[in-house]
């Protein structure tokens, strides 16, 4: 491909000044503009960027809202481990066992991907009551159907030449789930594992409103009953925080594991 | 299906994995079946319980209207989600400049607000009515809709929009004759996952800022304890979701794929 000329690349570079100019002079226009109307309106109904601020701080270094964030972190954590491992084996049951391919696939899928979080975090309350069981449930069954359809991509992507080369080494199952299968599915894991952490901060939300004391979402539905929009907005932006702290520090590292790691080294 | 083996003149039966799904299937509700039988009605509600609910849900003027509800408040923020979707992602697309602006900042922005933030938002906003809901409905949809149009746009064939071009200079044309023809499967997927979506979060956003739907009705069941009400609520969603997908949106997808495979 020819390398492109000087005007080309000029003119590339002012494209992509002018769309950092928009794109980020749009986030100033748009606090500048929160900013104007905060001041018109009462605080209930719009709160100033500096009150959001400062209750998103709060909820990192006040001691008792802290508690509260680290009980949503604590419960997303749980929640994205248990449902990994969970779908992670109903995917490896319908590899391993094709029978019961129907059944994982057109019954128990399909089933979990329509049903909705509300209906879960209801039941669970009458179920577990008001607990971190309950909470940890819906998280993990809204998200289990997450995990298994990535790993069962990751399973249905699986290499048929290594696997019969693998196959031609040894006859121990384990083994060749340890040393082919286990490295080339490792992708499809963490993406799950990712893809789940979303998820699960959103139904976090859901799922502490009703089914818990503590947490983010229980913070935001006390900020709903006394109109204080500030800790609504902050709860909301610390969703983000968390989100963006979780995918930077241990999710792209942990996919990083696997990028450093050759595949199959000794068989 | 099963699939008959003589072996030695004696019927074997050869046990299919579709065969085995619907043992299952009649296996969990034979469970359910037992388990509601010794278990509270207000924990795990029979069946039986659960079908009548359900009959009534169709069959009582008040909860049909509720229904009506929902499937207005799920049409109007489809078609609120889908038209400003197909401008940010064409205004992206034709105006290469606001690119980072719409798929970097706004998209990403919108993608991780929570869905239950803009539904109290919204309740502050405009109070508990319609518009509420279909506000905060069509904010969590956005993103949905939006990421999908833009594959849609980076899909399209350049070779048929340079031979459009050579046949005439107007844009609006180009778009309504070539570019809409073209981005039809990607509008089909979207609507079909958005779709979905809709009808899942369209109960939590109705039970908190509602006057109306299904969300509000299993708001009422929710602080009566009538879990049997909670059920034909949900299962009327999953039915709705599952069988809309399954026999209308999965053949129109496939029809659609045939029809544009050339194009694409």
């Amino acid at each position: 491909m020819p390398a492109p000329s000087e005007s080309e690349s000029t003119r590339t570079e002012r494209f992509r000044v002018l769309d950092h100019a928009l794109g980020d002079g749009m986030i100033v226009a748009a606090l500048i503009a929160w900013y104007i109307y905060s001041t018109k309106v009462p605080e209930y109904i719009f709160p100033p960027p500096v009150a959001v601020g400062k209750a998103l701080a709060g909820l990192f270094s006040d001691p008792v809202l802290l508690v509260h964030t680290l009980s949503s972190v604590a419960r997303v954590v749980a929640a994205v481990i248990v449902a990994t491992v969970l779908g992670s084996a109903l995917a490896l049951l319908s590899y391993y066992w094709p029978i019961t391919r129907d059944i994982v696939h057109s019954r128990i899928k399909p089933f979990l991907l329509s049903f909705p979080s509300i209906g879960w975090a209801l039941l669970a309350i009458v179920w577990f009551d008001i607990s971190n069981a309950a909470v940890i449930f819906v998280q993990v069954a809204v998200l289990l159907p997450f995990c298994l359809v990535n790993v069962s991509e990751g399973l249905r992507e699986l290499d048929g030449e290594f696997l019969e080369m693998a196959n031609s080494f040894t006859r121990s199952n384990p083994r060749t789930f340890r040393k082919v299968i286990w490295p080339l599915l490792y992708p499809f894991v963490i993406a799950a594992m990712r893809m789940s952490s979303g998820v699960a901060w959103k139904i976090a939300l859901i799922a502490e409103v009703f089914g818990s004391r503590s947490g983010l979402g229980h913070l935001m539905y006390q900020a709903e009953e006394t109109a204080d929009t500030p800790m609504i907005f902050a709860t909301c932006l610390a969703i983000v925080v968390l989100f963006a702290l979780g995918d930077r520090f241990i999710f792209e590292p942990l996919s990083r594991v696997y990028r450093a790691q050759p595949v199959a080294p000794r068989v | 299906m099963t699939d008959p083996s003589y072996a030695g003149g004696r019927v074997g039966f050869q046990m299919t994995p579709a065969l085995a799904a619907h043992a299952f299937t009649v296996a969990v509700f034979l469970l359910w079946a037992g388990a509601a039988s010794f278990i509270p009605a207000y924990v795990v509600p029979s069946p039986l319980a659960v079908g009548s609910r359900i009959l009534e849900l169709f069959t009582t003027n008040n909860y049909l209207k509720h229904g009506l509800a929902s499937v207005l408040h799920v049409v109007s923020a489809l078609t609120a989600a889908f038209v400003i979707g197909l401008f940010l992602a064409g205004t992206a697309h034709y105006l290469a400049f606001t690119r980072l602006l719409v798929h970097e900042r706004l998209n990403r922005f919108m993608n991780s607000f929570s869905a239950l933030g803009w539904t109290f938002l919204a309740i502050i906003w405009f109070g508990i009515n319609d518009f509420t809901v279909i506000f905060a409905m069509t904010a969590v949809l956005l993103p949905l809709v939006l990421t999908n149009l833009r594959e849609g746009f980076n899909q399209l064939d350049a070779e048929i929009i340079e031979m459009a071009r050579s046949f005439g200079r107007r844009r609006i044309r180009h778009f309504r004759k070539i570019t809409l023809l073209l981005l039809v499967p990607y509008i089909a997927a979207t609507v079909r996952i958005a779709y979905g979506v809709a009808w899942i979060i369209s109960l939590a956003v109705e039970l908190f800022g509602g006057s109306a739907g299904y969300g509000y009705l299993l708001n009422r069941a929710r602080m009566e304890f009538r879990v049997d009400m909670i059920f034909a609520i949900i299962a009327v969603i999953i039915f709705a979701v599952y069988t809309t997908d399954r026999f209308i949106f999965s053949p129109l997808q496939n029809h659609l794929r045939r029809q544009y495979a050339g194009a694409q």
